[in-house]
């Protein structure tokens, strides 16, 4: 009777052990990802973020609405849609960078040591805060535009070598980048305590030109 | 006397069995205790308003997305009706076309490679900076990205977000938006291209030194492989231009 009751307990003892571990081996999942567990800050800046999105999209929604009635109104009325075609084409060739573009925006001008994944950062960085168009010196980065460096340190935008010094200049909202690039603790100042010995120069600019993509990819 | 001499090994024994899992279940329980103790402190009471703002704000922007592209299809139908009209018009429209193809307004369909990056999972407890080598950050993304490009890729897409030439990878706390999305790991990069050149770049010891060397070390999830009849989708978001002017025509 004793014997049964020993081994009852045990097997209960055991059934927890069971249980416990394996609650114990989830929860030690290296890192736990969940918005619950953000903080008030991190959420709030996410929705500020996805608030922004937003409005741009609805600004486009509403801007779409438009040019279909008016292309539908065209079209129903033999006018033809050359109108919003050369809209259309013109918007697209920004974004596709196949075409030189002016306007507003900011520079940033790096002086001294750098590399390929700051660059790869800083023009992430510059797309988060709404640049349309982005160029490496002379070079335009373009929408598969990809980063490396040679020995003699040299950045590359698609396999083509830049020198230093760089300029990295984005056609944009002037105020909202440059804010984005130099905040506390953004990337401009990461970069500063990262690559002590290099000068970095963030600079609204009234008037920028940007040159076409060099070699447009095909396919 | 000689019974009881007998007996006394199995008296001392039975404890020992009872005590050695007793340890073990107290100590498991104490680590449990700690582990919830932990969360609970992070998870503030102020965050639930928060939460519900930034789900609603994410629903939104599926509707929303979803708005835009009704009305880009609804715009291109009414423009290749128009454009069988004049030789100048069906010039344009063919010229949108392409630039719709190049800036990843389109969908692509076709062969290339996977890859798969997602935090460790391990069932060791590791100290705060081996947990940061161990989970993927954002900067892992725009690597594995720009190693895409390099290896000749036409087409991709983050879990479903189409990479174009506006596509920002945000990271704020252990979340990471692409195109304002907002994602947790794993991740699935599609990346439709000649297969052979991608999984040679990826290959290359040069490329994503760093992830591979977390992968072998810290057990971060980092595997490529060749993949057929991708769906890579197209780019759903704003364009946004606003401030750049063309000065070509």
């Amino acid at each position: 009777m004793r014997g049964n009751a020993g081994v009852i307990w045990m097997s209960i003892v055991a059934l927890f052990l069971g249980v416990l571990a394996v609650t114990q081996i989830k929860a030690q999942d290296v890192y736990t990802r969940s918005l619950e567990l953000e903080t008030p800050s991190s959420l709030t800046t996410l929705i500020a973020n996805l608030a922004e999105r937003n409005n741009a999209l609805r600004d486009e929604i509403f801007d779409m609405k438009l040019r279909t009635e008016a292309a539908r109104d065209d079209a129903a009325n033999g006018r033809g849609t050359l109108t919003e075609a050369q809209r259309q084409l013109a918007q697209l060739r920004v974004f596709a960078a196949r075409t030189s573009v002016k306007g507003q925006g900011i520079s940033v001008r790096i002086d001294g040591a750098f590399d390929d994944k700051a660059l790869s950062d800083l023009v992430n960085e510059m797309r988060n805060a709404g640049a349309e168009a982005i160029s490496l010196n002379t070079v335009r980065v373009g929408p598969r535009s990809y980063f490396g460096i040679t020995t003699d340190k040299s950045l590359t935008v698609d396999g083509s070598a830049i020198r230093g010094p760089w300029t990295v200049s984005a056609v944009g909202a002037p105020e909202v980048m440059y804010v984005a690039m130099t905040r506390t603790g953004g990337i401009i100042g990461q970069f500063e305590l990262i690559y002590r010995g290099t000068r970095f120069n963030v600079s609204r600019e009234s008037a920028l030109d940007l040159p076409s993509l060099a070699n447009p990819p095909r396919g | 006397m000689a019974t009881l001499t007998a007996r006394a090994p199995r008296r001392i024994g039975a404890p020992i069995v009872l005590i050695l899992p007793a340890l073990l279940f107290g100590l498991l329980v104490s680590v449990q205790w700690r582990t919830q103790l932990e969360r609970s402190e992070l998870s503030v009471r102020y965050n639930a308003p928060l939460l519900d703002a930034a789900r609603s704000l994410q629903s939104e922007q599926e509707v929303l997305k979803k708005q835009l592209a009704d009305l880009r299809a609804q715009l291109d139908e009414i423009q290749r009706g128009a454009a069988s009209q004049s030789t100048a018009s069906r010039d344009l429209q063919a010229q949108i076309e392409d630039l719709r193809s190049a800036a990843g307004l389109t969908e692509r369909t076709g062969d290339g490679v996977q890859i798969v990056l997602d935090d460790a999972h391990t069932t060791v407890t590791a100290p705060a900076a081996n947990v940061d080598k161990s989970i993927c950050h954002s900067t892992d993304l725009t690597d594995i990205i720009n190693a895409a490009w390099r290896g000749g890729a036409q087409a991709i897409a983050v879990n479903g977000e189409r990479v174009v030439g506006s596509t920002s990878v945000y990271c704020v706390g252990s979340t990471i938006m692409v195109n304002g999305t907002l994602m947790s790991p794993a991740f699935t990069i599609s990346v439709i291209g000649p297969q052979n050149e991608l999984l040679g770049a990826y290959d290359d010891p040069n490329e994503l030194k760093d992830v591979k060397q977390r992968r072998d070390v810290y057990g971060l999830g980092f595997r490529v492989t060749r993949a057929s009849g991708l769906r890579v989708p197209a780019y759903a978001g704003a364009l946004n231009v606003k401030y750049a002017t063309p000065t070509e025509r």
